[in-house]
C-alpha cells in the first residue's frame, strides 16, 4: 500500500510568535520554521507502518511557498521515499489545500492518506476531514492509535469520556492525534540520503484547481495583556473580594 | 525570642524573617545529605538591610550561611546542627537594576533566578550563557559564590569569566560597591576574584555586572554515536577545528546513562536503533541563519562519519528535537538518583588525558568494587567529568553509599596523580572540606586560611565550609 502524507512548514512550535506591526499576520521573516509537530507525527505513523510491512511507499507532499522545500528534505531525511511540492505563493486556506491534495490522490491512488488533526499555525483542524469529504472516502480523524485489521483499519480516538474505536475501509483518510507516537530523530545517513531523493513541483493551474482564498482575514492582533495580580493580606479578605467583586461564591 | 532575632527583625520586617518549623525546609540540602538547624530565616529586601543584618550579626558573633536557590552539591548552604547560625537569603532581591546593550553588561541583584537572567538578558537582544540543570530555581548569588560552571563553559566560560564587577557585604557589615562594568581595570589586587567562588566565606555577594554576548541566530544539536571516550577527544579536537566559535557544547555521556533516562524518562526516545558504547551531544551557535548551523554541523559531522571517528550521529530538526536532545544529557543526575543514592564525584584533568582518566579509574575501582556501575557523563569540552558510581546490580543502594569514603579514595587519588581537581565546578562546602586537605599543598591551604582571617577575623561567614 502505498501511503500520501501532507506535512505542512509552520512556525517552530517553541518560538514566541510575533504579530506584524500592520496587523495583516503574524511576523515569519527570520523566525525558525519547523514541520507542523501533528504532521511530523502522521509521518512517523507511515513510517512505523512501511517498516511493519504494511505499506510501500511512503510519499510526502506539502502545499505552499518555495521554501516548503526544506520542510519536505525533512520529511525524506525521516524516511519518505518521494516528495510532491505544490507550489504557490498565494495564501492557501484548508479547502484548498484538500482540493490540492484530493487532485494529487487522483494522480497518485494511495491507500491511505495521513495528516497531522490541525496545524499549530492556523488552529482550523479542517483538511482531513474535508479532503475525506471531497473523496468520498472514509476518516479517521484524531487518531491515537492504529492498527491493519484485515484489509480494514481500526482507528482508535481520543472523544470525551473514553476511547472510541472505528473500523475503516480502504482507501482512508486520517488524521494524527498527540498521543499516537514520538516521532524519531533524524540520523545523518538519512539526511544525506534525502538530498538524492526525488522532490516532484507542481502548480495548482496543472491540477486543474483554483486554490483562490474564500475567506478574507481582516486583522489580526495580540490578545489584551493579563493584567497584575494583586495580594491580598488575609483570608478574610480573599472572601470578601471573590463574594462582592469577582461574584463567584456567594 | 533572643535580643538579637528582635533586632533582626526590626530590619527585615516581619515578613522578612522565618523561625520555628517555618525556617526548617531551609536548613536542609537539595541531596539531602546534611540536615541543619537554623537560629532564624533571614531575608534581607535590599543591599542596606544585608549589611544591617551582618553588623548585628558581627556584634553578637552569630554565625551566617548565606544561601541562594538550595541547589547546591556540596552542603555549602546548609548551616550546623547546632541551631544558632542563621540563614540569609537574598531571595527578595531578586531586581534587574541595569542592562547596558553597548557595554553589553547587565547588572542583577544576588536573589534573581538564573533563568530570569538569562531572560532579561534575551529580552535586549543579547545572551547571558551561563547554563546548567538547575537553573530555572538556582539564583545568580549561588552561582557567583560557587563559580558555576555547566554547559556553556567551553565556549563562554564558567561564571568567573562571565562577570566584571560586584556589589559585596563583607563580614563587618560595611559595603563594598564594585559594581564596575570594565573589561580592563588593572589596578591592584582583582578583589571580586576572591569573593566569586568562595561559597559565602567571605562575604554575602549582593549584586554583580555579568558580561552579555550576542544572541546566536540559531542554534542546532546532534547526538553522535562513538565506540569510546578516546574517540570522543579525538572527535573534540576535529569538532572545534571545523566549527570554531560556532562549538558552544560538547558533552559525553556512555551508554548505561542513557539506558537510565530511558528507563526513568519514558517519553524519551533513543536517538539511535542500536546501543552504542559512548555519546556526544554537539550543540553548535550560528549569528547567521538556521541554513547556515546547520550546513556546518551536518559538514563536521559528515566528515567525522567518513572518516570514521563517530559510528552514527543524529540532527535536530526542531526547537522539540533540540530541547528533547539536551533532556537526555541533562536528565541523567536525575535518572541516576531514581535508581537510589550513588557516590557522586566532580572532576576535572586536563581534556587530553581524560579517556586515560576514566579507563585506569574504572578499572581500579571494578578491582575495588567488583560489580559497580560507572554513570560517568560530564563536559568533555572543558576537561570535567561527574564520575558517579552506583552500586551492582541487587547491592541496596544505602549498603554501597556507606562506602563512600573508600570509592572516593580510589577516585580521588586517581584525580591527584592525573594532576586533575577533586571539585571541577560543585565547590567544598562541607562535603569536600576535610577531603581537599588531603590534594592541595600546605602552602596553598595556608593562603586560603590568610585570606579567610583578613577578610573575616571574627570566623563569622559560613563556618565549617570550604575550610
Amino acid at each position: 500500500m502505498k501511503i500520501l502524507v501532507a506535512v505542512k512548514r509552520v512556525v517552530d512550535y517553541n518560538v514566541k510568535v510575533r504579530v506584524k506591526t500592520d496587523g495583516t499576520g503574524v511576523e515569519t521573516a527570520n523566525v525558525k520554521m519547523s514541520m507542523n509537530p501533528f504532521d511530523e507525527i502522521a509521518l512517523e505513523e507511515a513510517l512505523r507502518m512501511k517498516e511493519a510491512g504494511i505499506a510501500t511507499e511512503i510519499v510526502a507532499i506539502s502545499c505552499g511557498a518555495a521554501t516548503c522545500q526544506e520542510t519536505l528534505r525533512t520529511a525524506l531525511a525521516f524516511g519518505a521515499d518521494r516528495a510532491i511540492l505544490v507550489e504557490s505563493d498565494t495564501e492557501l486556506q484548508p479547502l484548498a489545500v484538500a482540493k490540492l491534495l484530493a487532485a494529487i490522490v487522483k494522480k497518485e491512488s494511495p491507500g491511505m492518506v495521513i495528516l497531522g488533526k490541525q496545524a499549530i499555525d492556523d488552529d482550523c483542524n479542517q483538511t482531513g476531514q474535508m479532503l475525506a469529504a471531497l473523496l468520498g472516502w472514509p476518516q479517521g480523524a484524531f487518531a491515537s492509535k492504529l492498527a491493519r485489521d484485515g484489509d480494514k483499519l481500526a482507528v482508535t480516538r481520543e472523544v470525551d469520556g473514553g476511547l472510541e474505536t472505528v473500523s475503516l475501509s480502504l482507501p482512508a483518510v486520517v488524521t494524527a492525534d498527540l498521543r499516537l507516537n514520538e516521532p524519531r530523530y533524524v540520523t545523518l545517513p538519512n539526511i544525506m540520503k534525502a538530498k538524492k531523493k526525488p522532490l516532484e513541483t507542481i502548480k495548482p493551474d496543472a491540477l486543474g484547481v483554483d486554490a483562490t482564498p474564500r475567506l478574507k482575514t481582516l486583522k489580526v492582533q495580540e490578545p489584551p495583556t493579563r493584567k497584575a495580580g494583586i495580594k491580598v493580606p488575609d483570608a478574610k479578605t480573599l472572601v470578601d473580594k471573590l463574594r462582592n467583586e469577582a461574584k463567584v461564591i456567594s | 525570642m533572643s535580643r538579637l532575632l528582635e533586632q533582626i527583625g526590626a530590619v527585615v520586617g516581619p515578613s522578612g524573617m522565618l523561625t520555628g518549623a517555618d525556617a526548617q525546609v531551609w536548613a536542609t540540602d537539595w541531596r539531602k545529605r546534611y540536615f541543619g538547624k537554623a537560629l532564624a530565616v533571614v531575608r534581607p529586601a535590599n543591599t542596606a538591610e544585608v549589611a544591617k543584618v551582618v553588623r548585628l550579626c558581627a556584634q553578637t558573633r552569630t554565625a551566617i550561611v548565606p544561601q541562594g536557590g538550595n541547589t547546591g552539591l556540596c552542603g555549602g548552604a546548609t548551616p550546623d546542627a547546632s541551631g544558632a547560625q542563621i540563614i540569609l537569603s537574598l531571595s527578595r532581591m531578586n531586581r534587574v537594576r541595569a542592562i547596558d546593550t553597548l557595554n553589553n553588561t547587565l547588572t542583577v541583584e544576588a536573589g534573581c533566578v538564573l533563568t530570569a537572567v538569562q531572560q532579561a538578558a534575551e529580552a535586549a537582544g543579547r545572551l547571558f550563557p551561563l547554563s546548567l540543570a538547575a537553573e530555572g530555581t538556582a539564583q545568580i548569588g549561588g552561582n557567583l559564590s560557587t563559580n558555576a560552571g555547566g554547559t556553556a563553559v567551553l565556549r563562554y566560560g564558567n561564571t568567573r569569566e562571565l562577570t566584571l564587577g560586584l556589589e559585596v557585604v563583607l563580614a563587618s557589615g560595611e559595603i563594598w560597591e564594585g559594581l564596575r562594568g570594565l573589561r580592563k581595570d588593572n589596578t591592584g589586587y582583582d578583589m571580586k576574584h576572591l569573593f566569586i567562588g568562595a561559597e559565602g566565606s567571605l562575604g554575602v555577594i549582593t549584586a554583580a555586572v555579568l558580561k552579555l554576548f550576542p544572541l546566536p541566530r540559531a542554534r542546532v544539536t546532534a547526538i553522535a554515536a562513538l565506540p569510546d571516550a578516546q574517540t570522543a577527544l579525538s572527535l573534540l579536537a576535529y569538532a572545534q577545528e571545523r566549527l570554531g566559535s560556532g562549538l558552544t557544547g560538547f558533552e559525553l555521556f556512555s551508554a548505561l546513562c542513557l539506558d537510565l533516562v530511558l528507563k526513568h524518562y519514558p517519553a524519551s526516545i533513543a536517538p539511535f536503533a542500536a546501543r552504542y558504547p559512548q555519546y556526544v551531544l554537539i550543540e553548535l551557535s550560528d549569528l547567521e541563519s538556521e541554513e547556515a548551523a546547520r550546513n556546518s554541523l551536518e559538514g563536521m559531522l559528515g566528515g567525522a562519519l567518513e572518516s570514521g571517528l563517530i559510528l552514527d550521529a543524529a540532527v535536530s530538526q526542531s526547537l522539540a528535537q533540540f530541547k528533547s536532545m539536551w533532556a537526555l544529557r541533562e536528565n541523567v543526575s536525575e535518572a541516576q538518583a531514581q535508581e537510589g543514592p550513588n557516590i557522586k564525584h566532580d572532576v576535572t584533568v586536563p581534556i587530553s588525558r581524560m579517556a586515560e582518566f576514566i579507563e585506569v579509574t574504572d578499572a581500579e575501582l571494578a578491582r575495588a568494587f567488583p560489580g559497580m556501575r560507572n554513570v560517568t557523563f560530564g563536559h568533555l569540552g572543558d576537561g570535567n567529568l561527574h564520575y558517579n558510581v552506583s552500586p551492582p546490580e541487587g547491592v541496596p543502594h544505602a549498603d554501597f553509599v556507606r562506602r563512600t569514603e573508600e570509592v572516593n579514595r580510589v577516585v580521588h587519588d586517581s584525580v591527584a596523580r592525573f594532576n586533575g581537581s577533586i571539585s571541577a565546578e560543585h565547590g567544598l562546602g562541607q562535603y569536600k572540606r576535610e577531603e581537599i586537605t588531603r590534594y592541595k599543598s600546605v602552602v596553598e591551604m595556608e593562603m586560603m586560611r590568610s585570606v579567610k582571617r583578613a577578610l573575616d577575623p571574627l570566623g563569622i561567614m559560613n563556618p565549617g565550609k570550604v575550610l
